[in-house]
């Protein structure tokens, strides 16, 4: 990338373009607004509405579902979501990091072989893979015989069916989005700069605390991103693998939508929801905002 | 702040590629290996076990009681899951085209255009990845029924596409910021026009990052069952959606036919992938993702 | 260039607001109550072919050999598709999706008998429903439906407790056994609102369907002892008991003569029905009142309650069907498990599952919602 200044001659010629680009994003745009805001807006809506004797959902104003969020049994679902996608943006942080490093910097010629072979099993079907997922974390299944063998685990322990079952499920889901991008910041890093650090610093482990860390930043924000967001609003790791106190919000909304037909307190809790997820975006939207103009300065 | 700013690829002029290479290799960190190692088994074991058990001569999914080849055949004479297949198909192959071709117009709008209505159109494109899925899908049926649309594969390809453009323009974004506008100034200043600098010199510089997101978005609209669930109509369902339909009550093994098969296609498609580039004398197609 | 990207002005928000909520209102037009359908269109229709065949059913419920032979005989194709609860097959009919037959449980054929949504069925046109009507009093006018006139019974099923006779040995009979020492941990209860509340109704001697707050709150609590030693909520009775993860399940009967197929050895299984009181439901086949081809599917009733293949169909799925003649091919089917079998005498209307006002089935999903998220 050439470092060129740009000049004032550029900047008149680029307010210009703008009406050719309006005309491609106009397309796009068209599409979104339309479909999706509108969609949204509905269940919005019918938020304060009703539903009828076959389930339909009706509109009206009627706060009974709003209100009934009130129940503090939503509340600690929504905490306990909270903290399972939280731990598990963790937990992937800490896989991805050493997986990604060993192969961006070490991987050499099988370097793009490697990656490649994480990126495969994403291809068979998620559900497929998590059934089989649940199989091997099953009591008599691999993992637990091999933390029995070396005295990590008794008989008794499992981990399905409880918090752990989740969480496994949740990073074993969405692991991959998280080295990924990592790996693209990685690979452009200039080892030069590690070399560096390392004379500077002394040691590999505040190396990576000042050097590589930072100069990884962007990609582990985007990986944070891409795991945070739907392990919130996830429901199959929740219905596979975990027990009764591991409901998470997702099969809260797919029990309200369906179960209980309460097409009302569906869409409030999806709000609500939606709330808690956008609060968290906005760190994450004024970051992308200002790396991107700084790329363009 | 930070020791470095935005990280570049050229090595400082005078050093060439194969130096940097060396520096690193000549230390192999025993710890890191063992991680990445641990993770590569931990990440097949589940595929395996499925691999393993689609091949199981009886229907348990915990007992391997001999090889055989029964659940295949009866996956190649069920019409219906081979059906759904097609469905499956057919889906993400018009859901990949849509979203690519909207998205990339909307990534390069975005980065380029400084306009007020530029920013508002980012925070819009921002908006499917903040929505869970089942509220994607229950709001996407409720204003297909709203507007009279009767429920079909069409519908799941509308509903599919929307979803997918953010992630092609999320992940474009950044890479037509990281390009450098000069060089389409440059082309102008020869004489081309501005649509004709964008389609001879920006798109084909964006081509890897386009097929990368292309091929994940293939893999995640075959993938999705939850938003599909919710747009199908009477004509056959999704692969995704069928599975998903069964899984409460247990995975039947024709399943695991059906996952070994698409991960088999799969390993093929990317060794493709990863190959075909060589032939032409360029390096692995995954550096697209390095940004190259 | 500017460093920073301006936000969106007022304008801008207010032009895409105003859009979306057009978009919106067009959308919301689906909303307004639409209205029930002619009783003169609901009429029954000959069995003929009309068209091909569009089937919406659990998956896995027919065994497909019997939808090859209909497709060969009348030259006709079977499009499947499937939903995953009852709520869900309701969504999608909601939703305008129009399917020649359907299979509702008792008392969503009840509901939507009342929404006007079924076709009404002809037995007389049917060259084999003798063969339940006949035999089957309970059916011939049944409480979700009278006079059985817009559905014909498919399956009967009752809903029991399943364990590992040889990890924990005998059980008592009763619902209590859920609470026995020896499976703590290793509980599971089916994934159902009505199954696991209608289970805590019969264990307190209450109504099955109850809707009154009191009566819920006690099953509330009653649950609440139970969960410490629960393991989770899952409707898979079949992988879990036979993989170990369950000691102890709630089931379905059909699942557990299912099962029998599978095991190597049957006898580590059990299955009781327990003295409370069992809930008994029943599905049937329906046909919603758009049905593009209710010729058809007509036939295909028929067609399935053909002896061979109610056969067939038995010993794919476990479930029994209250067809004359039947009996002997289940009765073997379920030799271990003779409590699987649905007498006639079974079939009392008391223990189904029953359709309650707005107001109990809201207080019922509360109820259900603290159940599961304690």
């Amino acid at each position: 990338m050439a470092l060129l200044r740009p000049s004032s001659r550029t900047r008149r010629r680029d307010t210009s373009g703008n009406r050719m680009w309006l005309w491609f994003m106009l397309p796009g745009t068209l599409w979104m607004t339309g479909f999706l805001i509108a969609s949204l807006v509905l269940v919005a809506v019918l938020a304060v509405g009703t539903t009828d004797e076959l389930g339909n959902p009706r509109f009206g104003f009627d706060l009974a579902g709003v209100r009934a969020l009130a129940d503090p049994a939503y509340t600690e679902v929504l905490a306990r979501s909270l903290g399972y996608a939280l731990l598990t943006c963790v937990i992937c942080l800490l896989i991805a990091y050493p997986v990604a490093y060993t192969i961006a910097l070490y991987g050499g010629r099988y370097k793009h072989a490697l990656i490649a072979a994480i990126v495969v099993p994403f291809f068979a079907n998620y559900l497929v893979r998590m059934y089989g997922w649940s199989v091997v974390l099953s009591d008599d299944g691999p993992v637990l015989r091999a933390l029995r063998a070396v005295g990590l685990a008794d008989s008794g322990t499992k981990i399905l069916n409880s918090g752990f079952g989740v969480v496994a499920g949740l990073v074993y889901g969405f692991v991959v989005f998280m080295i990924i991008p990592l790996y693209a910041a990685l690979e452009r890093l200039d080892v030069s700069l590690i070399e560096a650090g390392r004379d500077l610093y002394g040691g590999p482990v505040r190396t990576f605390f000042f050097v590589t860390l930072p100069a990884t930043r962007q990609g582990a924000a985007a990986g944070l991103v891409l795991v945070f967001l739907p392990a919130m609003g996830d429901f199959v790791s929740a219905q596979l693998m975990g027990g009764p106190d591991q409901i998470m919000i997702g099969n809260l909304i797919q029990d309200k939508f369906f179960q209980g037909q309460n097409w009302p307190l569906g869409s409030a809790l999806t709000m609500l929801l939606m709330l808690v997820l956008l609060i968290g975006m906005l760190g994450y939207l004024r970051r992308t905002r200002k790396d991107e103009a700084e790329a363009l300065r | 702040m930070t020791l470095v700013s935005t990280p570049s690829t050229t090595a400082p002029a005078g050093t060439s590629a194969p130096v940097r290479k060396h520096r690193g290799s000549h230390r192999r960190p025993r710890v890191l290996i063992a991680v990445t190692g641990l993770f590569f088994a931990l990440l097949y074991l589940p595929i395996a076990v499925v691999a393993l058990f689609s091949f199981n001569s009886q229907k348990s999914l915990t007992v391997f009681d001999g090889f055989s080849l029964r659940w295949y055949r009866a996956f190649v004479h069920d019409d219906v899951l081979i059906a759904s297949l097609g469905t499956s198909l057919r889906i993400s192959l018009v859901a990949m085209a849509g979203s690519v071709l909207l998205g990339v117009a909307l990534a390069v709008g975005l980065v380029r255009c400084r306009t007020r209505f530029g920013s508002l159109a980012g925070l819009i494109m921002l908006v499917p990845l903040i929505t869970p899925e089942i509220v994607t899908g229950v709001a996407s049926m409720l204003l297909f029924k709203g507007l009279g649309v009767p429920l079909s594969t069409g519908t799941v390809m509308l509903a599919e596409i929307t979803f997918s453009i953010s992630y092609v323009t999320v992940i474009l974004r950044s890479r037509v910021a990281a390009l450098n506008p000069e060089v389409e100034e440059a082309a102008m200043d020869l004489g081309a026009t501005r649509w004709q600098a964008v389609r001879l010199v920006t798109l084909p510089a964006l081509l890897p990052a386009v097929l990368a997101s292309a091929v994940l978005i293939f893999a995640l609209v075959f993938d999705d069952f939850v938003l599909a669930y919710f747009t199908t109509g009477v004509d056959p369902q999704p692969l995704s959606v069928r599975i998903y339909s069964a899984i409460r009550f247990g995975v039947q093994p024709t399943i695991n036919a059906v996952g070994t098969l698409m991960l088999a296609g799969s390993i093929a498609l990317i060794a493709l992938a990863l190959f075909i580039p060589r032939l032409f004398g360029r390096r692995g197609g995954l550096d697209i993702l390095s940004g190259e | 260039m500017s460093p920073e990207v301006p936000p969106p002005t007022r304008r801008a928000l207010l032009r895409a607001g105003a859009g979306s909520l057009l978009a919106a209102a067009a959308g919301g037009c689906g909303f307004m109550p639409a209205k029930k359908p002619d009783a003169d269109r609901l009429a029954p229709v000959d069995a003929r072919v009309d068209g091909d065949l569009v089937y919406f059913n659990w998956a896995d419920f027919v065994d497909p050999s019997v939808f090859k032979g209909f497709e060969k005989e009348y030259g006709v194709k079977v499009i499947q598709s499937n939903f995953d609860s009852m709520e869900g097959m309701v969504a999608k009919l909601n939703a305008g999706n129009r399917y020649d037959i359907i299979f509702p449980t008792a008392k969503w054929a009840q509901r939507l008998v009342r929404g006007g949504r079924l076709r009404r069925i002809d037995h007389s046109r049917l060259a084999h429903s003798q063969a339940i009507f006949g035999t089957y009093d309970y059916f011939a006018d049944p409480w979700y439906d009278p006079g059985s006139a817009h559905t014909v019974p498919f399956t009967a099923y009752k809903t029991g407790i399943g364990w590992r006779r040889d990890k924990i040995g005998e059980l008592t009979g009763s619902w209590r056994d859920l609470w026995n020492d020896r499976a703590k941990g290793k509980v599971f209860l089916l994934d159902d609102r009505d199954e696991v509340l209608g289970m805590g109704a019969l264990s307190l001697g209450l109504d099955v369907s109850t809707g009154d707050t009191r009566d819920l709150d006690r099953i509330t609590s009653l649950l609440g002892t139970l969960r410490p030693r629960l393991r989770g909520f899952s409707s898979d009775s079949y992988n879990n008991l036979l993989n170990g993860n369950a000691l102890i399940q709630q089931a379905w009967s059909g699942d557990m003569a299912a099962m029998l197929y599978q095991a190597e050895d049957p006898s580590v299984f059990g299955f009781q029905a327990p003295k409370e009181g069992t809930p008994i439901n029943s599905d049937c086949y329906a046909i919603p009142w758009n049905a593009p081809h209710p010729g058809t599917a007509t036939l295909f009733i028929d067609y399935m309650l053909r002896p061979e293949n109610v056969k067939k169909n038995i010993e794919y799925i476990g479930y029994p069907m209250p067809v004359a003649g039947s009996e002997k091919t289940y009765a073997s089917l379920v030799e271990p498990f003779p409590e699987c079998l649905v007498t006639p005498d079974d079939l009392k209307a008391d223990v189904s599952f029953r359709n309650g006002d707005r107001a109990a089935e809201d207080a019922r999903d509360t109820a259900w919602t603290h159940v599961k998220a304690g």
